[in-house]
């Protein structure tokens, strides 16, 4: 299972935000790059980069520090936040972004998710964002009534490429995943499934190797590998087991 | 002969330099076969990311050896970004990573100070160093876009064809008689560079 440490970037810095709010915030690095340079370090494989102003905004913000981190180590860069148009995705492809992932843009408008999907295959990931199981969009400011599965499965139908389930509620908490919605998830589709959002300890990454069967491709890490519970070496390792 | 033949690696999107030499009214194929390669009319070596991972790739996808074939046979070819910098020799991008050797040269990077930032993003002029056809059109001053960390020092200064200056004044630009390999991105540079890009699609037709 794939151990994927997440940078977010508000103002130009590396942060960790409680529950989404913007005004919670712990500055983790003064530059993002150096924080994925340190991930890498420790191995990993892809990077989660999400830019924060940017989904605020609903354009891209930190196109500089992007580019950076995708110049910079030869690691896969996955980033979310703000693309919300065409162009705002053709251009992060051109910065080396590996693939990028829709949130509000996918939930809104299925007919730009097909269009995106059909033009850049096996790029476009969407990230369902929920709280106790119903959909959040605008930067988590809004609840939907939308149940996060049935939206996975018109995704799927619309062509992502995958999902990224965070349970916001959980995220950057510490609290534990949300195993059991993640696997309600990760059964109702068929296209692989990336849990997110409150992994506190390396027993969560154990949870989630188990559900890797279901199509639980990877976990997003973000607070636990920031405030140090535990290393991605060891993340990794347990991910890798048999 | 065919068509134009646009390196594909694995590194970065290439949907954008297909699309502006379909703009200029040029065929191009986006292709990882060395045979399409050696037999295309022209070659395109894009590339973005890490010039160690662009390293890796063309050597796992055996590209190494149809690079060197295409531009020793003189064959025109356009080298775009990190398709420019892995022509040198090495960079020092994670301390020396051997490049494709085709000019001597090295690839060094920019070093943040008094506030510029890293990566070079954006707009920025060039200066001409020399004529080339594949630079008809095109005048001092002219602007077109960058997105790079690192830049180019070649060991002979005779195929520099642009300078630009972001700090320092570096080599945005190499030109031979059958190759042109630039740091800006001629496909995100509006009409400026969708100039050198038809300057290099008409080279190739003429053969």
């Amino acid at each position: 299972m794939l151990i994927i440490p997440a940078i977010d970037i508000k103002n130009g810095r590396c942060v960790r935000l409680y529950q989404g709010e913007m005004d919670k915030d712990t500055i983790y690095y003064e530059s993002p790059v150096e924080a994925a340079k340190h991930w890498v370090e420790q191995g990993a494989e892809l990077l989660h980069v999400v830019d924060l102003n940017g989904a605020i905004e609903g354009h891209p913000v930190h196109k500089q520090e992007v580019a950076a981190i995708c110049m910079g180590f030869g690691v896969p860069v996955e980033l979310g936040g703000g693309l919300r148009s065409l162009e705002a995705i053709e251009e992060s492809l051109d910065l080396g972004v590996k693939r990028v992932v829709l949130g509000t843009a996918a939930y809104g408008a299925p007919d730009f998710l097909r269009a995106v999907c059909q033009k850049f295959p096996q790029k476009i990931v969407v990230g369902i964002d929920a709280r106790y199981g119903r959909v959040a969009v605008k930067g988590w400011k809004e609840d939907t009534s939308m149940d996060a599965v049935e939206l996975a499965q018109r995704c799927e139908i619309d062509g992502a490429s995958r999902i990224i389930y965070t349970d916001i509620s959980r995220d950057g908490t510490s609290l534990g995943v949300n195993v059991e919605e993640t696997l309600r998830l990760a059964r109702a589709v068929r296209i692989p499934v990336i849990a997110s959002g409150g992994v506190a300890s390396l027993e969560d990454i154990r949870r989630l190797k188990v559900l890797e069967k279901d199509g639980v491709e990877g976990v997003i890490v973000g607070r636990a590998l920031y405030s140090g519970a535990f290393t991605l070496k060891e993340a990794i390792a347990v991910g890798a087991a048999d | 002969m065919s068509e134009i033949a646009i390196i594909d690696y694995g590194m970065g999107n290439l949907r954008s330099v297909q699309k502006g030499l379909e703009r200029v009214g040029c065929k191009a194929q986006v292709t990882r076969e060395p045979q399409q390669i050696v037999s295309a009319r022209g070659v395109v070596l894009p590339g973005v990311g890490a010039f160690s991972a662009c390293m890796e790739n063309l050597r796992r996808f055996g590209l190494v050896e149809a690079i060197r074939e295409v531009v020793l046979q003189r064959k025109p070819f356009l080298g775009i970004c990190l398709g420019f910098q892995l022509l040198f020799t090495e960079s020092e991008e994670f301390g020396p990573q051997k490049g494709l050797d085709l000019f001597p040269g090295k690839v060094v990077g920019f070093h943040p100070q008094n506030g510029l930032k890293v990566p070079h993003m954006g707009w920025n002029r060039i200066v001409k160093k020399k004529e080339s056809p594949f630079l008809q059109g095109i005048t001092d001053g002219d602007y077109l876009y960058f997105v790079h960390s690192y830049y180019v020092t070649p060991a002979d200064v005779s195929v520099v064809a642009t300078t630009t200056t972001y700090g320092t004044s570096f080599v945005s630009s190499i030109a031979t008689d059958h190759l042109f390999a630039c740091q800006f991105h001629p496909e995100k540079s509006q009409k400026i560079g969708l100039r050198i890009l038809e300057n290099f699609a008409r080279f190739a037709e003429k053969g």
